[in-house]
């Protein structure tokens, strides 16, 4: 296929031989350490203050941490997520009027039981991450991928959200947590040293009475038989990008847990740019393309109380990299499943390759908006989530929304073509899926109908499944209890006149 | 999307069924199918391919009876089998469409002279009226003389713009409802990631419509009958059926950009052999948060094609050609478009800028 | 003839694992007719130290799309890159943003 309207040829010219160009385009006289996109070196200290600046500018600007609130940081020990932690901490220690004002904690999954390490191993790096932690002074939670076998399926009903704010109460909010600092008698708001806010460093200090690990130490720790059942669920993934899937999913379900159990309202993650490019990628290539925008943008509320948020989303990793080395931020290094696979074993890997080469072979050039990376975090800036309206869940806790399958829809300006195309085939389409036709699937026991039950792109993980029996019971209660709702409202659907009108808009409400 | 997949899979063992319950004495398998991972006997894959192109016409409701539709014909291989499908289809389940083969003639000696050839053969094979408009007629210049001026590098940028317009204008001259065009679900998906990785916000929101209403004057609405169907399965539809195609690159179609795109694409199929299908779902399903500006579709102030500047891109591009400054199409000069329409000589700076062919 | 150079190597973010985990060296380039330049040094990192899956650090003659290179606390881009020639006692760091290392 030729290439109709591709005019941005002569921007992404092949690159060119590197520059040599010594000094910093900030301030100009110092000498150069690094380049950050073509063209732009900075030095040492330059380089550290557009750093800074960027993570409270992304905080500042998108103004959704309210202060004192409670955040939750998942840390995994890799650099992103060590680089947010330093810069919470750098944010929360300053006393510049910019300074942080929430309170944090921290959260680590130890994944090390999906991943094949042995329980020495898993020891080993959660010591080194807790003494991390530790020197933090924030409260920390360590707990086992296993403990997913042991979650309550009301992790997977998103929770009536907050109540919307309205636009101005942010600042209303700031001031009037100064003022009741104030009058909580802090003199001088530089006066306490690093924590020099009293409501924060009480709250802080409450908070780190907490028990810190959620289970005693050791083997029990997995709870027992655990480890066997998260073995077994493993082995029944066919595929490393089912396997890659399924562990995000129950990744998220265990976070969102541990922050609702422990009254956190956000869970700040440690996606980077270069992440979150993949990611969008992949998710697009896995059919996850109803919630791009919450997969890969700044906050995703999908959860209702406890919303995610991405802070690290306009740093490329090779920013990260070079400020972690340079100013010392500790990481840890623990394998994953994907540790040493070659580029092309699951989607998610073949992505990475792909978007790493093309940044290489086209790197964005002067216009820093050309670049693919770039590009694609510009794509889902744009892109919102659609209203959830039929009964189709993702086990990634969002529910199926009700436009899937439907040509896009048409744009407030009317520019968007809609066709007579997509209405008889789509509308009628939640109606097929409720057809016994799945048993001519390839005879995996699934009693009950799960997959009819999930979103697209959830059914393309279970569908390598050779069992789902496999999955931890909240999944499979969870799925029980709404086939059951389902089949009730079928046959009550029988006795109302207007099914159609129920079926495609209604289901959920109920 | 999962109904068709269904009804594939339904269908396909239905037939097979059929086959080996012995209605049909031998049984060759001869694919398996990337879609269901079902092998089919020759017989019953075409039935499955055709059945599906059926499903996706009848569903998607592209047609109307009485309607007279043109096929958009290059003489490849998706246009030659969407040209015999939808003559199989159209007798078999008496659509009432007129149909009729609309072809473009770029001008690109040992490409499109050949390809042509093709075409016109499969006019007396398919017994379907054949037209074939020109680039030379409607715009006074041929794709050679084009490249000649403006190099190999932005060459498809004209030629991708020209066609749309002389295909519409075809059909207009015929006096045609709607055109159907070769796209298959590998070139849905492909465009997908090519418009994600370009922020083309807008183009990825058309890019997966099966089929566009009539945009304005002058514009036909066109459709996608082959949306869903696989490449592999189209060429191999095309090989079992013996028919006539011509398989030959464009001799001015090297994009490094898009090659990229199209292997990872390729690689995708090969980890996982439904990604490609997953990847249209997913562009059906992204949506646009309200209030992200899009481009105003207006008319072009010279020819009343549909555009959204005071110029439709043909004609900034022909200007461009015809002034000997090729640069004028590529990229973004909107400024300059009053200008062009006054015909009013532009600065010296400015020509300086557009002539630079170092591409 | 250049005097054999001494370096020290590091490796991070998960391209230690192709070095069984050893994340420095030190290591003396024998002495040759031309001075060492970086791709030298990757071919003899790729002869001499790769203890598994070469593809996975080097890739025709530079190092994997993903894998950073500092020479000397700098951005390997602000040297030249795989023109810069080594001096002895340099550090070259090796750093992979890749997800899996």
């Amino acid at each position: 296929m030729c290439q109709v309207d591709e005019e941005y040829s002569e921007q992404l010219e092949k690159r060119t031989v590197p520059s040599v160009s010594q000094n910093c385009v900030k301030c100009k006289d110092g000498s150069a350490v690094l380049i950050i996109r073509a063209g732009d070196a900075f030095c040492r200290c330059c380089f550290k203050e557009y750093f800074v600046h960027k993570f409270r500018a992304m905080l500042g600007k998108n103004r959704v941490i309210f202060p004192g609130e409670k955040v939750l940081l998942a840390v995994s020990g890799g650099p992103a997520s060590s680089a947010m932690l330093s810069q919470v901490q750098e944010g929360l220690s300053r006393d510049a009027p910019k300074k942080l004002r929430f309170i944090p904690g921290i959260l680590h999954i130890d994944e090390g039981g999906a991943c094949g390490q042995s329980l020495e191993e898993r020891e080993r790096s959660t010591a080194q991450l807790e003494a991390i932690f530790r020197a933090t002074g924030y409260p920390f939670h360590t707990v086992p991928l296993e403990q997913v076998f042991e979650l309550p399926s009301s992790v997977l009903e998103a929770a009536a959200s907050a109540p919307q704010r309205p636009d101005g109460s942010y600042k209303a909010a700031v001031d009037q947590f100064l003022q009741s600092a104030k009058a909580r008698g802090s003199s001088s708001p530089g006066e306490g040293g690093p924590d020099g806010d009293p409501a924060v460093r009480e709250a802080q200090v409450r908070l780190s009475r907490l028990e810190t690990r959620d289970a005693p130490n050791g083997p029990a720790r997995l709870g027992l038989g655990r480890s066997e059942d998260l073995g077994r669920l493993l082995s029944s993934v066919r595929t490393l990008t089912a396997k890659e899937d399924m562990l995000q999913t129950l990744r998220h379900h265990l976070m969102v847990h541990t922050a609702r159990t422990h009254g956190y309202s956000k869970v700040m993650m440690g996606d980077s740019c270069s992440r979150l490019a993949v990611k969008l990628l992949s998710n697009i290539a896995q059919g996850r393309g109803a919630t791009l925008a919450t997969d890969t943008g700044f906050s995703d509320p999908r959860y209702g109380d406890v919303v995610i948020i991405r802070p690290m989303r306009d740093y490329s990793s090779k920013e990260i990299a070079f400020y972690n080395k340079m100013f010392g931020v500790p990481s840890v290094f623990v394998p994953g499943l994907d540790t040493k696979a070659s580029d092309k074993a699951s989607i998610p890997l073949l992505t990475e390759s792909f978007v790493t080469k093309l940044q290489t072979d086209f790197p964005p050039p002067s216009a820093p908006s050309t670049g693919p990376v770039r590009s694609y975090a510009r794509s889902t800036l744009k892109q919102k989530k659609p209203l959830p309206s039929t009964p189709r869940w993702c086990l990634r806790g969002c529910l199926r929304s009700g436009s899937l399958g439907r040509p896009g829809r048409p744009s407030a300006g009317g520019a968007a073509p809609r066709g007579p195309a997509g209405r008889g085939l789509w509308s009628r389409r939640g109606h097929l899926l409720l057809l016994p036709h799945v048993s001519l699937g390839c005879g995996a026991p699934a009693p009950p109908d799960l997959r009819s039950l999930l979103c697209y792109s959830c059914r393309l993980t279970v569908k390598d499944m050779s069992a789902v029996d496999t999955l931890p019971p909240y999944i499979v209660s969870e799925a029980e209890h709404r086939s059951h709702r389902l089949r009730m409202k079928q046959e009550i659907s029988e006795f109302l006149l207007d099914e159609e009108e129920e079926d495609d808009d209604d289901e959920e409400a109920a | 999307l999962p109904q068709i997949q269904s009804v594939r899979r339904i269908r396909d063992l239905q037939w097979h069924q059929r086959g080996t319950n012995g209605l049909k004495v031998r049984v060759n398998r001869v694919q398996q199918r990337p879609k269901t991972g079902h092998s089919l006997c020759k017989e019953c894959f075409f039935w499955a391919f055709e059945e599906e192109v059926h499903q996706t016409i009848i569903s998607a409701r592209l047609f109307s009876p009485g309607e007279t539709v043109g096929i958009g014909a290059s003489g490849g291989k998706d246009s030659t089998v969407l040209a015999h499908v939808m003559k199989v289809l159209n007798e078999r389940y008496n659509y009432g469409l007129t149909l009729l083969l609309l072809s473009v003639d770029e001008g690109i000696t040992g490409y499109r002279d050949d390809s042509l050839e093709t075409v016109k053969r499969n006019q007396q094979q398919y017994e379907l009226p054949l037209t074939i408009v020109s680039y030379e007629e409607l715009y006074g210049w041929t794709m050679d003389a084009i490249v000649k001026q403006v190099g190999l590098k932005n060459n498809c940028t004209f030629c991708g713009v020209f066609r749309r317009q002389a295909l519409d204008r075809g059909a207009m001259m015929l006096n045609v409802d709607k055109i159907c065009t070769g796209h298959n679900a590998d070139d849905v998906a492909e465009t997908v990631l090519m418009n994600v990785l370009r922020g083309d916000i807008a183009r990825l929101r058309r890019c997966t419509a099966i089929s566009t209403a009539s945009e304005g004057e002058g514009v036909v609405p066109r459709c996608k009958p082959l949306k869903y169907a696989y490449e592999k399965e189209i060429v191999l539809y095309a090989y079992f059926k013996k028919l006539d195609y011509f398989s030959t690159e464009c001799v001015y179609s090297p994009n490094a950009y898009r090659g990229h795109a199209r292997a990872f694409l390729k690689d995708l199929e090969a980890v996982r052999p439904s990604a490609i299908i997953d990847v249209i779902h997913s562009g059906e399903n992204l949506s646009v948060r309200e209030g992200v500006r899009m481009p105003v579709q207006g008319s072009c102030s010279r020819c009343g094609y549909i555009s959204s500047q005071a110029l439709c891109k043909a004609c900034v591009l022909l200007e461009g050609l015809n002034r000997g400054l090729p640069r004028l199409g590529i990229g973004k000069h909107h400024r300059l478009h009053g200008k062009i329409l006054a015909k009013e000589p532009l600065t010296k700076e400015e020509e300086r800028k557009l002539k630079a062919v170092d591409f | 003839m250049a005097a054999p150079i001494t370096l020290h190597l590091e490796f991070g973010g998960g391209a230690e694992l192709l070095f069984e985990g050893v994340k420095d060296h030190q290591v003396t380039l024998p002495s040759q007719s031309q001075p060492w330049d970086m791709k030298q040094l990757l071919v003899w990192i790729r002869a001499n130290m790769l203890k598994e899956r070469p593809e996975l650090f080097v890739q025709g003659d530079t190092v994997r799309p993903g894998i950073l290179v500092l020479i000397n606390d700098a951005d390997w881009e602000l040297m030249g890159e795989l023109t810069y020639e080594l001096q002895d006692r340099d550090t070259v760091v090796f750093i992979s943003t890749l997800h899996g290392g």
